[in-house]
């Protein structure tokens, strides 16, 4: 009965229920939308390291950052490839570069060299063009998303960057990477373009067997390449967020922006409910007389406010979905990852629970001696 | 026959702090409700009927004194086990009926029996219809209070302080905002309540065109009963 009577209110009073509800949508969504763009762009910064399909990588001594690592002698692929536990090595190379426009301007793009035929980690998504389209010796990608900044670019025709000629084989779809559009070459073209040392690559990748203890093997290859950073595929993966969190400052606005979500949300929701507990004062001073104790009084506050957060947690998350699949093939880095839904319904609710607080204080601080004239 | 009271109060004085000084509103009073009596407490404004009321229905504490619910002294209990006893004990008439506006007529009526969180049996349901049939009121049960008159309010009042068969029925001055025809509605459904010998009915009002109804008149003066009389009939 005091769930019911909780919702015949919540559906009497209709303005400080829908203002409640908004309360919640923003928290949902504002909150949401934070947290997309944040993981979007987490996404972005270790983008190759996250699609490579390696278990390993090997960089420069002391890397903290995929996108910040030095150059490596390429021998190393054999003196791994040796190894029983490996399945397979590859050779990395990227670095950075300046795409000619067809209108004759410049773009900085990142170029990323892989050795053929295995090209790993070769582009996932293609819009044109298939991954063998890069075994040819001049052929790169570029990303449908840079259309707009590269200029009408068509299939096998040349372009420059750095000064290179390369033949556009292939069209990436929804490929972004942090630091520049990534343009995708075999190994060959990117020491051309890139003008690397012979001999040296960025990193190397390194695919064990199955039946390899992944803890034992990474040890193994430590004590063989003391000079090298040797790192599971995840460790590098949280070192570069790491970085790119604590050191451009995007942790704490990402943060700071959430939590202005969140208490833009909690003050409607707090503000709302305490209206709404004010204007039913005699409701409750009434039922306080016919026999409700506090906890009562309590319980038909707190179901409120459940009601509210399950129902704008709802629409919260559709307008999200909404705004994910909206913004999925766009530039806007955006990516939601399912394990953070549950956290954030639980954090909604929460909120709403704390918001109704002092809507609860204030319902169960009503007199019933109040109703008596 | 000597039946035992049904409600007592025994030096029960209360005295209200206006944040300077401290002002006794009512006085030492000694009072016994028995069942089946329709008593009437009257008299002028600020004399203390509205604060005795409260009092007898456990909503307030007296500053001195004690109250027995059928011989149980209750002065004392905390503030869960008073609701617990209004809510088996009191049913409360209001003066403007105070029937949530959220709720339909029927969910006015068995609010009360629910509102500790149990459920509404079958059988309160059937009492809840019955009730409201009994005061006319059979074609209004999915109404809202705002599509009702006062006089049907009221009654929908009187219908949910009776659904939990309470010991004793507080109204307060439940006619005075009722018209003529509407109050002698209210006043004759009373009146015929109180024929139950299972309960007591006590009436606070200053309207002395209802004091007929009455089998027992208590007049306050100054927060102290200055009559006491009973009608021979």
């Amino acid at each position: 009965m005091r769930s019911l009577v909780a919702l015949k209110i919540l559906l009497h009073d209709k303005a400080t229920t829908i203002g409640s509800l908004i309360g919640v949508i923003a928290i949902v969504f504002l909150v949401g939308q934070q947290l997309s763009v944040l993981f979007g762009l987490f996404s972005y910064m270790s983008v190759l390291v996250d699609h490579s399909g390696a278990d390993i990588w090997i960089c420069t001594k002391n890397t903290v950052n995929i996108n910040s690592t030095g150059l490596l002698p390429v021998s190393y692929v054999d003196r791994v490839s040796a190894l029983p536990e490996v399945d397979w090595a590859e050779p990395l190379l990227f670095g950075s570069g300046t795409f000619k426009t067809t209108n004759d301007n410049f773009e900085a793009v990142q170029i990323v060299g892989l050795r053929t035929p295995k090209l790993v980690p070769g582009p996932w998504r293609f819009y044109a063009g298939s991954q063998n389209s890069l075994l040819e010796y001049e052929a790169a990608t570029v990303e449908r998303l840079d259309f707009n900044k590269f200029g009408d670019i068509k299939l096998n025709e040349f372009y420059e960057i750095n000064d290179t000629r390369v033949r556009i084989a292939a069209i990436t779809q929804s490929i972004k990477g942090f630091s520049g559009r990534l343009v995708f070459t075999n190994l060959a073209k990117a020491k051309e373009i890139l003008k690397t040392t012979p001999g040296r690559c960025k990193a190397i990748l390194l695919k064990l067997k199955t039946s390899a203890e992944p803890e034992a093997a990474l040890e193994r290859i430590k004590k063989l390449l003391p000079k090298a950073e040797v790192l599971a595929t995840s460790e590098l993966s949280r070192k570069t967020r790491s970085y790119y969190v604590v050191n451009t400052g995007m942790g704490g606005s990402f943060g700071f922006s959430t939590m202005v979500g969140a208490f833009i949300g909690i003050i409607i929701i707090t503000l709302t409910m305490y209206t709404a507990v004010l204007q039913r004062q005699k409701d409750f001073a009434v039922l306080r007389a016919l026999g409700a104790r506090k906890i009562d009084i309590v319980v038909i506050v707190l179901v409120q406010s459940l009601i509210i957060a399950v129902i704008g947690i709802f629409i919260g998350f559709f307008l999200l979905a909404l705004f994910l699949n909206g913004t999925h093939d766009s530039a806007l880095p955006t990516y939601f990852p399912r394990w953070m839904s549950p956290l954030l319904a639980v954090f909604t609710l929460a909120l709403c629970v704390c918001g109704s607080l002092l809507a609860m204080r204030k319902a169960i601080s009503v007199e019933p001696a109040s109703i008596f004239r | 026959m000597i039946t035992e009271p049904i409600l007592q109060l025994s030096g029960v004085a209360r005295d209200f702090f206006d944040g300077k000084t401290q002002r006794r509103v009512l006085q030492k009073i000694d009072l016994a409700i028995s069942p089946g009596e329709f008593t009437i407490v009257a008299g002028p404004s600020g004399s203390g009927k509205t604060t005795l009321l409260t009092i007898m229905g456990l909503i307030l504490k007296p500053s001195e004194g004690d109250v027995f619910i059928r011989s149980e002294k209750v002065t004392g209990y905390p503030e869960s086990k008073m609701a617990s006893i209004r809510l088996q004990h009191y049913g409360f008439v209001f003066q403007l009926a105070e029937l949530l506006p959220a709720l339909s007529v029927f969910d006015n009526v068995v609010v009360a029996n629910g509102i500790q969180g149990k459920s509404i049996s079958s059988a309160l349901k059937k009492k809840a219809k019955d009730l409201l049939e009994s005061f006319g009121l059979q074609n209004m049960f999915h109404a809202k209070p705002l599509q009702l008159s006062g006089g049907e309010k009221q009654r929908v009042a009187i219908a949910r302080a009776l659904i939990n068969d309470p010991t004793v029925l507080l109204c307060d001055e439940p006619t005075s905002a009722l018209d003529a025809e509407s109050s002698t509605i209210v006043m004759d459904s009373l009146k015929r309540l109180s024929q139950d010998n299972t309960r007591g009915i006590i009436m606070v009002t200053h309207d002395p065109r209802v004091f007929p109804y009455a089998d027992r008149l208590i007049k306050l003066e100054n927060g102290a009963i200055a009559s006491d009389s009973k009608s021979s009939s």
